[in-house]
């Protein structure tokens, strides 16, 4: 994992301590982080709130508009830092100059190198019980999301689309198109509905991060 | 060994004829053998005088003796477990998270004043911890409880740790902690990184910090 980051420059160090807890190794180069999610720290480290995400003012008036405000903290230092957030399950990410979409309440921390920035999703965000934004992040980087519960990364390649319940998607990442399916019938209609009437479809190439566990949202109660 | 990690909620504890543990009221889940639990007025050893001591301390949870032979299975909340072997050094660690401890273990409690002072009190009060904490001191094994995993730091005279109080968990060994604030004008207007309060923990031992920031 080191190897991913290691030729372009001091980069922190993301690894797994369970599969709760990540601890990143910085020597002097900063990450940033949700805010407090820091559980403990050696050696010499010093928090910095980011206004509005981080992104400038620009970024901090299209978060505030579009409702996927984050409060980040930058984390710099010397030293390992461990950061946890409620007890989720944690998966390391790592990019190689592609885009990361993610829901902003998943993103737990990510190198201080790579960009945040917000797209608009449409309406599959809002079946999502999210908002109509996501967070995307990019770059040559490591990032952390969280899950509730163990996620699986599923593949998707241009000979196998992959659907994917609303609340149960966290992040997917590549060269994807989503769309937006619904499955309702007359009997959603008249309440006989499966619980599963909204779908998020995606086909391309590319990878999708699934929870085995379902958010509320509207979908899941049609 | 006495208590056995059976996943990461549930112990199984040996109880043999001489043999006494003590665990949080409640917290058996089954049983096999010849078991008797006897709840414990004074809520842990000690004679009159610790019971009086902890209630004063606000420390006393309500705990039980488990005496007889055969196994017992403790979890209590689907909260995480911990297993701490102590080998003549003392744990602290709060009441209310203690599951189960071996009966060898000598069981007191610490002012918090009395270590470091009046900043030791307002760390009482910043962690929610109270001004008193459970101290374990002594041979054998302490089952603990934490949210979510729990992992252990090592803390060596170099290499001082830093932990978020709110997941702190509990620490043994020869470690001096103080409460580090890291206070800036940004915190005062409400601009703060959320880790403005941090205890610092040196010396030699180790300390257990949970992968939450939530009270059990």
């Amino acid at each position: 994992m080191g190897a991913a980051g290691g030729y372009l420059r001091s980069v922190a160090m993301f690894r797994l301590q369970g599969s709760k807890v990540l601890a990143v190794e910085m020597t002097g180069d900063a990450v940033k982080a949700k805010n407090g999610s820091m559980v403990a720290y050696d050696g010499q480290m010093a928090f910095k709130k980011l206004s509005g995400g981080g992104e400038g003012i620009r970024g901090m008036v299209t978060r505030r508009i579009t409702g996927e405000q984050m409060t980040v903290m930058e984390v710099r230092g010397q030293g390992t830092c461990w950061f946890a957030d409620r007890a989720s399950e944690i998966n390391l990410v790592g990019l190689q100059g592609d885009k990361l979409y993610v829901e902003s309440s998943n993103l737990l921390a990510t190198d201080a190198g790579l960009r945040t920035g917000t797209t608009f999703t449409g309406l599959r965000g809002a079946s999502q019980g999210n908002g109509l934004f996501t967070t995307t992040v990019e770059g040559h980087g490591q990032a952390a999301i969280t899950s509730d519960g163990p996620a699986v990364v599923l593949r998707v390649s241009p000979q196998f689309p992959l659907s994917v319940d609303p609340g149960a998607y966290i992040a997917h990442q590549g060269n994807l198109r989503q769309s937006f399916q619904s499955g309702v019938t007359f009997r959603t209609l008249m309440g006989e509905g499966g619980g599963e009437a909204f779908q998020i479809r995606f086909e391309g190439d590319g990878l999708v991060y699934v929870q085995p566990s379902e958010r509320n949202t509207i979908a899941g109660d049609v | 060994m006495t208590f056995q990690e059976l996943n990461s909620k549930m112990v199984e504890a040996t109880v043999a004829p001489g043999q006494r543990l003590f665990s949080q009221r409640g917290a058996m889940l089954a049983y096999r053998g010849e078991v008797s639990f006897t709840p414990n007025m004074s809520g842990g050893q000690g004679g009159i005088m610790s019971m009086i001591g902890r209630r004063v301390a606000n420390e006393a949870t309500p705990l039980m003796t488990v005496e007889g032979s055969g196994t017992v299975l403790f979890g209590h909340g689907g909260h995480h477990v911990q297993v701490i072997n102590l080998a003549g050094d003392t744990l602290y660690v709060e009441a209310d998270r203690l599951l189960a401890f071996e009966g060898t273990l000598e069981q007191g409690t610490m002012f918090m004043g009395s270590q470091g002072g009046v900043m030791g009190m307002v760390r009482g009060q910043v962690t929610g911890q109270g001004l008193f904490t459970t101290t374990l001191k002594g041979h054998g094994a302490v089952a603990v409880m934490a949210h979510g995993g729990v992992i252990e730091l090592p803390i060596t005279p170099q290499r001082p740790v830093h932990v978020d109080p709110q997941a702190y968990v509990a620490h043994h060994g020869d470690v001096r902690n103080k409460l580090s604030t890291a206070l800036g004008w940004r915190d005062m207007v409400g601009r703060g990184s959320g880790e403005a309060f941090q205890l610092e923990l040196s010396g030699n031992g180790a300390v257990y910090v949970q992968a939450s920031e939530e009270k059990l």
